[in-house]
């Protein structure tokens, strides 16, 4: 980790149709942390990443990354949305969704070309998916979507990624797959920022945590801030967890 | 054949490719009842056109029909905003009255427009060829091949240019947002197209005809192919095929074209969903079939491994024991003898050692929870399915 902030949210308030459900967040992310994002459902998480990435428009505040707007950053971020937010039944191939990573380089109307398929083969192969790599993404069990939506940020090859729940409905194998991956793009000094829910499991991911329900509850490393004190204030009962070591 | 029949079949054809097009992205998207929508909408603007111009295929009204088919898009969604109503309802609250705006202001000018809403909405393309275009007393053909060409032509370039940006913003609209490719742009994109298109089409080809060639041929080869490009081309193919066919269907019947181009397209449909070779009504029925046997199959090969006493292995104690019907039994028997799975001497059935390895493996994956993996498995060791 450095002292760079990768991105820096200020009074952000969000809002949809006139209901606020983000209100006033200020965010510090350091540069090369592993962050989770942890609140309940419905605390906003989702509706935080849209807004960082220009998805939602928010009624105030502002965001940046690496001191820019994201309009002119967006080749540094990598996306990874809630596996239910597309539909599965559309006729594509895996191979043809890791690709749609390389788009935001190839900018309007160019093609992808020979280096683009190649670039989405290696991260797949990466995933450990290339064997399904023709296949029809509804012909993928939830774990291996949760794969390619990986690989499709990773061709992507940015600075900060954010991912929104990879772990849902994946089996072990498939999660510590992923947290390896997650790992390793830490230490190239990457900035990767987690929706999660699994609280037993944050202390052995993540360096990083911030706790959000509809403010921002705390943010920081999680030695010093995840605790009963936090997860009682984010979640509203009175939280004891037993953290293993 | 004669010059005009010729000239139909082919204003047909084009029509059909030009609404296959933006009607492919109008499945996907879910967005099929918009295009009925704009259908009825554009009236309004048709007939203000028409007033300016009095000229059908004039630039001006069509430039004014494409902005009220836009209009419409523009108020469902701002009505669907509200988060009052659902898209369906915004939907139906939008086009009838934007529709009836435009039969008002029919019957109030009658006497001075030759416009009747009969044939907006039903077109005459038998009259088609009658309209010609002439310049300087040249015939160049009849006026709305010019004017579906040149939509066609657009509609082409169009999606040669954006096919990658539409793709990824009908399939995952926030990845396209994040990666700088404005969904609300390539919407309204799409939404500009299938305006034109229903347009320039809907007076050769009526507007229930331009809802009928976007819609039936996307629905139809979305279930034949996993592949957008092959939607693409099956979708144009079928919108052909059925304005050809309907137009000699017309001409055998002697009844309307658009109205046997609108059957045909059923019946393309019907056919597709019935007998499609994986989500066709009958391929999922058989599926199911082949899947309750080989279960079944399973189930009686796990009892075997499972019992040594003979009386357990009896033929007929597949009917009282496991309690299945005599037809049951006897193919499941059959398909196990026909896999070499097992052996039957004097009434008592034994596993072979196909057999018992191929439980064995399948109880390992039962075990594991992998049962996705015995699928694979049963191609391996199955001569015959189920
Ligand atoms: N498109 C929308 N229109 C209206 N309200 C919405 C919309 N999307 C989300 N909301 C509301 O905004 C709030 C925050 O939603 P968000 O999806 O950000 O929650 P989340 O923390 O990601 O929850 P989850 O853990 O369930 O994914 C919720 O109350 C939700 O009902
Ligand atoms: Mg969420």
């Amino acid at each position: 980790m450095s002292d760079k902030i990768a991105v820096q949210v200020d009074d952000l308030t969000v809002a949809y149709n006139y209901k606020p459900v983000l209100w006033d967040i200020d965010l510090e992310i350091p540069e090369g942390v592993l962050m989770a994002i942890v609140g309940p459902n419905g605390a906003g998480k989702s509706t935080l990443i849209k807004s960082i990435l220009g998805i939602l428009k928010p009624i105030a505040g502002s965001v940046s990354i690496y001191g820019k707007s994201y309009d002119k950053q967006r080749s540094l971020v990598a996306y990874v949305p809630q596996k239910g937010s597309v539909d599965w039944d559309f006729p594509t191939t895996a191979l043809d969704v890791v690709m749609m990573g390389t788009y935001g380089s190839l900018g309007w109307i160019k093609r992808p070309r020979q280096k683009q398929k190649k670039a989405a083969l290696e991260a797949l192969e990466k995933v450990g998916m290339l064997p399904f790599k023709n296949r029809q993404i509804s012909q993928l069990s939830g774990g291996q979507q949760q794969r390619i939506f990986l690989a499709r940020a990773l061709v992507q090859d940015a600075s900060i990624y954010f991912m929104d729940e990879p772990f849902q409905g994946v089996d072990a194998t498939t999660e510590i797959a992923i947290i390896n991956i997650l790992k390793e793009l830490r230490k190239a000094g990457k900035t990767v920022i987690v929706v999660h829910h699994d609280l037993q499991t944050v202390p052995e991911y993540f360096d990083w945590v911030t706790f959000l329900n509809v403010k921002k509850i705390a943010t920081g490393p999680v030695k010093d801030i995840f605790n009963d004190d936090n997860l009682t204030k984010t979640y509203g009962i009175n939280y004891k967890v037993s953290i293993q070591e | 054949m004669s010059n005009a029949q010729i000239e139909i079949q082919l204003i047909a054809s084009l029509v059909a490719i030009a609404c296959a097009i933006p009607g492919t992205f109008l499945v996907l998207r879910k967005m099929a009842m918009i295009s009925d929508a704009i259908s009825h909408s554009i009236l309004p603007g048709i007939v203000v056109g028409f007033f300016i111009t009095h000229d059908l295929g004039s630039p001006i009204l069509i430039l004014l029909a494409t902005l009220a088919g836009v209009v419409t898009v523009v108020l469902v969604e701002y009505i669907q905003k509200t988060g009052l109503v659902k898209e369906d309802t915004a939907i139906g609250l939008v086009f009838p009255a934007l529709f009836s705006i435009g039969v008002i202001l029919i019957k109030k000018n009658a006497d001075d427009i030759h416009l009747d809403v009969d044939a907006v909405l039903l077109g005459e393309l038998a009259y088609a060829p009658f309209d010609r275009l002439l310049v300087s007393g040249v015939d160049l053909g009849p006026k709305s091949l010019w004017i579906v060409g040149a939509i066609l032509m657009i509609t082409i370039i169009l999606l040669f240019a954006f096919f990658k940006e539409l793709k990824l913003s009908t399939f995952d609209k926030g990845l396209a947002a994040s990666l700088g490719f404005s969904p609300v742009i390539i919407h309204y994109g799409l939404m500009t197209v299938s305006s034109i298109t229903t347009v320039g089409a809907f007076d050769a080809v009526g507007a229930i005809l331009v809802v009928a060639l976007m819609i039936a041929p996307a629905a139809t080869a979305y279930l034949l192919t996993t592949d957008l490009k092959k939607m693409l081309f099956l979708s144009i193919v079928f919108g052909v095929f059925s304005a050809i066919s309907g137009y000699w269907f017309a001409h055998w019947l002697d009844a309307s074209i658009a109205g046997s181009i609108t059957t045909m397209l059923g019946v393309l449909f019907l056919l597709v969903y019935l007998f499609a070779p994986n989500k066709g009504v009958i391929a999922v029925l058989y599926r199911e079939k082949q899947q309750r046997t080989e279960v079944s199959l399973l189930t009686f090969l796990l009892h075997l491994k499972n019992h040594d006493e003979e009386r357990e292995r009896h033929v007929n104690h597949l009917n009282e024991h496991i309690n299945w019907q005599k037809v049951r039994s006897k193919t499941v028997l059959e398909l196990a003898l026909k896999n070499n799975m097992i052996i039957i001497d004097n009434n008592i059935v034994s596993l072979t050692s196909k057999g018992d390895e191929f439980t064995t493996q399948a109880i390992d994956y039962i075990i594991t929870n992998e049962d996705a993996q015995i699928e694979d498995m049963k191609d391996d060791f199955f001569l015959f399915r189920g």
